[in-house]
């Protein structure tokens, strides 16, 4: 849980510099509650945002809760469905990871207490500390001197080394930098996201074929 | 609050609490492809790396090799003291370099 509070500081001052309110940071904190499609979308936000890049981005850094939720499926059966759907909406890597070992431990069936005690003492503070970041992002000033934009790029990398499944695995990433790299000095605006992030997934699908 | 902003997070609320009931509602007796699998799982760090790509095209050496020193800190160390040593080198390297 404490690993969190970092993280939400870094996106709650970054998103407050890139103009939303010390309202809106927590809002979308604590609505989307997805850190990487967070950071992705505030990474590129402008006034006004491009509201189809910025969903169809989180569609895409979330499209793995498909897989997620469907590993949960067997051990939250025996709950109704509201009580499921409910549950659902508090599911990150953390809590579907503790979820997962508890429930498969104990007859597989997941206590909704374990489960809660686990997954919202991580949701408020993930909302909690988004909002101080974002109240105290204006006083950072000009982040560009001393390298503190430098902050936003390392965080996506230790995101990036915590999802790291090996080389084979990894290969998409480095087609996404190389294409996106390329696109963004060649092509003016946010061409280079659709461009990086659709020929890496591409990349996936082909070499998952041939592997 | 702005009205553009409210929508798009609303809207990215929504896919995103789709994307976590959808796997439960209808991927549940389901086996998916190993294929689908693999997409799914590399599919977030295509668009981490490439949101970050352009902090790597600046063409200033002292970005590059501050990412460079970053990379390595990332693999081994966690988040603060990353963003710590991302920090310092850059402002370092950065100055160094006028």
């Amino acid at each position: 849980m404490l690993g969190f509070v970092p993280f939400a500081l870094v996106l709650g001052a970054r998103a407050s510099q890139k103009g939303l309110s010390a309202l809106e940071v927590p809002f979308m904190a604590g609505a989307n509650f997805g850190g990487g499609s967070e950071f992705a979308a505030i990474a590129l936000w402008t006034s006004p945002p491009h509201v189809l890049l910025i969903v169809a981005i989180t569609l895409l850094v979330n499209s793995r809760h498909l897989l997620m939720g469907a590993m949960l499926a067997p051990i939250i059966r025996h709950l109704p469905k509201r009580k499921a759907l409910l549950a659902l909406f508090f599911m990150c890597d953390e809590s579907w990871a503790l979820g997962l070992a508890e429930g498969r431990k104990t007859s597989s069936r997941l206590s909704l207490g374990y489960y809660a005690g686990v997954a919202l003492p991580l949701y408020l503070t993930w909302v909690i500390f988004t909002a101080i970041g974002a109240l105290i992002g204006p006083s950072l000033g000009d982040v560009t001197r001393f390298g503190f934009d430098m902050a936003f790029p390392a965080v996506f990398l230790v995101m990036l080394a915590g999802m790291w499944q090996g080389v084979a695995a990894a290969r998409p990433w480095l087609v996404s930098l190389v294409v996106a790299g390329v696109t963004c000095l060649l092509v003016p605006g946010a061409w280079y996201v659709p461009a990086g992030a659709i020929s890496g997934v591409a990349a996936a699908y082909f070499w998952s074929r041939t592997t | 609050m702005n009205a553009m902003n409210v929508l798009t997070i609303v809207l990215m609320a929504s896919v995103t609490y789709l994307t976590r009931i959808g796997g439960y509602l209808f991927l549940r007796d389901r086996n998916l492809s190993p294929r689908a699998k693999a997409v799914m799982e590399s599919a977030p760090g295509c668009v981490l790396i490439t949101v970050i790509a352009p902090s790597f095209v600046t063409g200033q050496v002292a970005d590059l090799i501050a990412l460079a020193v970053t990379a390595v800190a990332a693999t081994r160390l966690s988040m603060l003291p990353t963003v710590l040593i991302a920090i310092a080198t850059a402002g370092v390297l950065r100055s160094v370099a006028g």
